[in-house]
Parts: C-alpha cells; sequence; structure tokens
C-alpha cells in the first residue's frame, strides 16, 4: 500500500513540475513578447524606416519563398477533399453541403495547421538558428554595446514580418486548395462550378473570418515568438544552436495544436450554447 | 536622436558592495568597493578566469550584477531601464576579444551602424567619418564586404573601429591587441592617443596580456583577484611600480 502511495506521490510530482516547468516557459515567452513590443514602441531612435527592411525581408523568406510548397500543398490538400467530401456526399444524398464541409475542413482547420507547419519547418528552424548563432557569435550582446535594443531590433520585426506572413500564407492556402482543388479534380467530377462557388459562398460565414485571423495570426505569433525566444536561450557556445533549434520545433508545434485545438473547442462550444444544446 | 540622450561628461565611476557570478558559478566580483581612476588608461590585470573580462562588461552595462551599487556620475546605473541607461552607454564604447560584428551586414554597415541607428550626426558626416577610419587604417578593400569574407586581422579591427567611431568618453577594450598585427597595432595606438589629445577616449579600461602594446601608453593598473579590485599606482617617468 505504502509503495503504491508513494509511486501515485512521485507520478503526482512528476505531473507537477511538469507544468510548473511550462507555465515558466509561456510566462517568460510572454514577457519577451511584452518587453519587445514596448521596446519597439518606446525606442526613439528606432523610427519605422529602421525596421521595414527587417520585417519586408522576414516577409520574403517567410511569405513569398514559401509559395511553392504552400501551393503544392494546398492543391493536393484541396484535391483530396474536395474528392474525398464529394465522393461521400454524393452517396449520402448532400451534395450541396459541400461547401459547408470544404469550409470547415479547409479554412478552419487543415489551413492553418499546415500553412503553421510548413512556417515552423522553414522559418521557425531558420529564426531560431540566425538568433542562436547571432548570440554566438557575440552579435546580441555587440547590439546592446551600440545601444539598440535587441528586443525592438531583432524580435520585433521578425514577429511582426512572420505574423503577416502567415496571414497571407493561409489566405493564398485556402484560396488555392478551394479553387485549385475544384478545377484539378475536374476530371473526376462533373459538378458545375457556379454549384460548387456558390455552395462555397453559402458555407462562408462570418465566424469564419474571425477564426481565420484569430488562428492564422496567433499560430504566427506563437511560431516567431518561441523561435526568437529560443534562439535568444543560447548562452555561449555554437553547439547549442542546434538543441535551441530543435526545441523551437517542438515547443512551436505544440503550443499551435493546443492554441488552434483551443479555438476549435471554443468555438464549437459557443455553437453548441448558441444552439440550446449546452 | 537628440541630445537629451547624450550626457555631457563621465566623471566618476564607482562600486559599492558590488557582486557578480555568471549563473552556476561562484563569484568573480565579491561584495567589490572600488572607485575607478579617471582620465586614465587603466590596465585590468589578473590571471586568467580571475574575471577581467567580466569586469569589463558590468563596465560597460552588459552584465547586470547580482547585487550592489555601479555608480556613474552617482547614479546608480543597475536601477535603470535599457532607455534610461542609454546615453551612458553612448557615451561607453565597448570592443569584444572575440567576434562581435553583424555578420549579415558589410564593414562599412557594422561601422556605421551606431551612428545611422541613433542619428547622432547627420548621415553625411556619419558617411564621412567611417570612410576617412576606414582609409586612415588601409582597409578599404574590405569595406564592403561580409566579416565571414575578411582576414581576421580586418575583423578584430573592424570591431575596435566601430567603438572609436562612436568617439566615446569612456572607452572599454577586452584583450585589443590579440591578432591585430604589428603595424596595425600601432596606427592603432596612433589613433587612441589623437583621440584623447581631442578630448575623446578620457578614461580607457583595457585588459591584456600584451606588455610590449601596454608600453606605448602611460597607465595604471587595476588588480582583480579573488573577486576583489586593487588599484596599482604606476609611475609612468620611470615606468616602476609602487605597490
Amino acid at each position: 500500500m505504502g509503495s503504491l502511495w508513494s509511486a501515485i506521490d512521485a507520478r503526482i510530482c512528476t505531473l507537477g513540475r511538469f507544468v510548473t516547468k511550462n507555465i515558466e516557459y509561456t510566462l517568460r515567452v510572454l514577457l519577451m513578447v511584452y518587453l519587445s513590443i514596448k521596446a519597439a514602441v518606446l525606442d526613439q531612435a528606432q523610427g519605422f524606416r529602421t525596421i521595414i527592411n527587417v520585417i519586408l525581408s522576414q516577409i520574403y523568406f517567410t511569405g513569398w519563398q514559401a509559395l511553392p510548397l504552400v501551393s503544392v500543398m494546398a492543391l493536393a490538400t484541396g484535391s483530396v477533399v474536395v474528392l474525398q467530401s464529394m465522393a461521400n456526399l454524393s452517396l449520402l444524398g448532400g451534395t450541396q453541403m459541400i461547401g459547408n464541409f470544404l469550409i470547415v475542413m479547409i479554412v478552419r482547420e487543415a489551413g492553418p495547421l499546415l500553412v503553421a507547419l510548413v512556417v515552423i519547418a522553414r522559418s521557425g528552424t531558420a529564426v531560431a538558428s540566425e538568433i542562436g548563432n547571432m548570440r554566438a557569435n557575440r552579435e546580441i550582446e555587440a547590439l546592446e554595446s551600440m545601444g539598440i535594443n535587441p528586443l525592438s531590433f531583432i524580435v520585433f520585426p521578425r514577429v511582426l514580418g512572420g505574423v503577416i506572413s502567415v496571414v497571407c500564407l493561409a489566405f493564398y492556402f485556402n484560396i488555392l486548395s478551394l479553387i485549385g482543388g475544384f478545377f484539378i479534380t475536374k476530371f473526376l467530377q462533373d459538378m458545375p462550378f457556379s454549384f460548387y462557388l456558390d455552395s462555397l459562398m453559402r458555407g462562408f460565414a462570418k465566424e469564419d473570418v474571425l477564426i481565420f485571423f484569430a488562428k492564422n495570426s496567433f499560430s504566427g505569433m506563437i511560431i516567431f515568438v518561441v523561435s526568437c525566444y529560443q534562439g535568444l536561450s543560447v548562452k555561449k557556445s555554437p553547439h547549442e544552436v542546434p538543441q535551441v533549434t530543435t526545441q523551437a520545433v517542438v515547443n512551436s508545434v505544440i503550443y499551435v495544436i493546443v492554441f488552434n485545438l483551443t479555438v476549435t473547442t471554443l468555438f464549437y462550444l459557443n455553437q453548441l450554447q448558441n444552439l440550446g444544446v449546452v | 536622436m537628440s541630445d537629451q540622450n547624450r550626457i555631457s561628461k563621465i566623471e566618476t565611476m564607482k562600486f559599492e558592495h558590488l557582486t557578480f557570478s555568471h549563473e552556476g558559478h561562484s563569484p568573480l566580483i565579491r561584495n567589490a568597493d572600488f572607485e575607478f581612476p579617471m582620465n586614465e588608461v587603466v590596465w585590468v590585470k589578473g590571471i586568467e578566469g580571475q574575471g577581467k573580462s567580466t569586469l569589463l562588461q558590468v563596465l560597460a552595462g552588459l552584465l547586470v550584477p547580482q547585487s550592489g551599487f555601479f555608480y556613474i556620475n552617482d547614479q546608480n546605473v543597475l536601477d535603470m531601464s535599457f532607455e534610461e541607461f542609454l546615453p551612458y552607454r553612448l557615451a561607453i564604447g565597448y570592443t569584444f576579444d572575440y567576434g562581435g560584428l553583424i555578420s549579415n551586414r558589410t564593414i562599412f554597415d557594422n561601422l556605421i551602424l551606431p551612428l545611422a541607428y541613433h542619428k547622432l550626426i547627420s548621415m553625411k558626416e556619419a558617411k564621412e567619418r567611417v570612410d576617412s577610419i576606414i582609409k586612415k587604417f588601409e582597409i578599404e578593400k574590405f569595406a564592403h564586404e561580409r566579416p565571414a569574407h575578411i582576414p581576421g586581422r580586418v575583423r578584430k579591427l573592424a570591431c575596435l573601429l566601430r567603438a572609436l567611431v562612436m568617439q566615446p568618453q569612456v572607452l572599454v577594450m577586452d584583450d585589443p591587441s590579440v591578432g591585430l598585427g604589428q603595424d596595425t597595432l600601432y596606427t592603432f595606438v596612433d589613433y587612441i592617443h589623437t583621440m584623447r589629445k581631442e578630448g575623446y577616449a578620457k578614461h580607457i579600461f583595457m585588459s591584456t596580456y600584451d606588455e610590449k602594446y601596454m608600453s606605448l601608453f602611460n597607465y595604471q593598473i587595476i588588480h582583480i583577484d579573488d573577486g576583489q579590485l586593487y588599484l596599482q599606482t604606476v609611475d609612468n617617468d620611470k615606468k616602476v611600480v609602487h605597490l
């Protein structure tokens, strides 16, 4: 009996440590967001022109250069979802519901998650390793010694550029997968485009705009804030850079998935409440 | 940047009960009370691992001690935020023993960065100042190369010059002579003497093991030993050490 209690106690302690560690990590990351926004606003020396180049290059690397990969993923996802949903909805006699189904599947769920994964894989790793190397090469210290706040000069423009890129990529992903997916599968199905477009329009609600911006902008923020934080966590040695890069990917994926799941859950709970189910 | 971010004069620098340790290590500066000699070239000496670089980084405001006070002109700068400390920081030039150049910018861009960012002078003047210092040290052919593409000597020199273009009142240099080469070293020392005559870099703190290099200055010595600082005055006419 005693050993059972000690085993339970040990499990509770492990769980407690895990929870406190994650809460501490989240608070530290949020503190960095606050400080970087504060620094960017308060920094009298740093005009918008100083950081506009960094923002633009971040948009170029994260947004523009990701277009080929996002295009392939969008067309593949769109084709599969359009084809599968048409086939199954036809069997059930609910072809007119295809718009609702695709909006839920692509705009609300698959789009934000897949775009976030692409951005984590391409840009999250790049930002974490770039900042980690800057730390190891003492560039961050050098900026401080010159009176340049790294939070406003390095972190803020990357996060802002990253958020803009993720929102734009998600918009592109949605359009391409919904429209491109339809045309790619045209030779396998005979649905008129006007019927398909009409169904999409009927399925689209104003909540989708809210979900689109909430999921994508916060996912973008999570990815770049976590990546910057991990990069800055390098102490001195270059051997820490691959470690923090891996950690940036792992943490970003977990945070993005948890965030997306939370938004989806809250949205459906709200819908159920509106319907009077709960 | 407006003039409010420049302080007119740094007159005193003082530690009171100051303790600094790197995370997980024993303190390198332990409850130190010390008033730094001003208007001098100060040679920070100590055996390896005693905290010379750490002391210089604390002086430059790059490391924040765990406890105690660091007064500049009787103001405790440890209480200050990044923005509040900015005027002091702009009056203190710091050079690294290794690294420190921004790797995605050219040497010219590295040198002009602090001047352009803080708008200390007009862009035209900043370019002229950087061009003249690049010409003085004969590194024109590397000016538009990135740090990874230039010789180590030029990288080290660029790191030193970036602190000098700001014309600081206090110059903090960590091992400045390492990797410079004889001719460049003499030009560099000559440049510092010229700056001091013009009223800049009045207070210099540097650590080095290069006695030949230090013999080019009239200096005082600070010893760092077991977390404490000791001043050793030097009669520069006779170069005889009085403890």
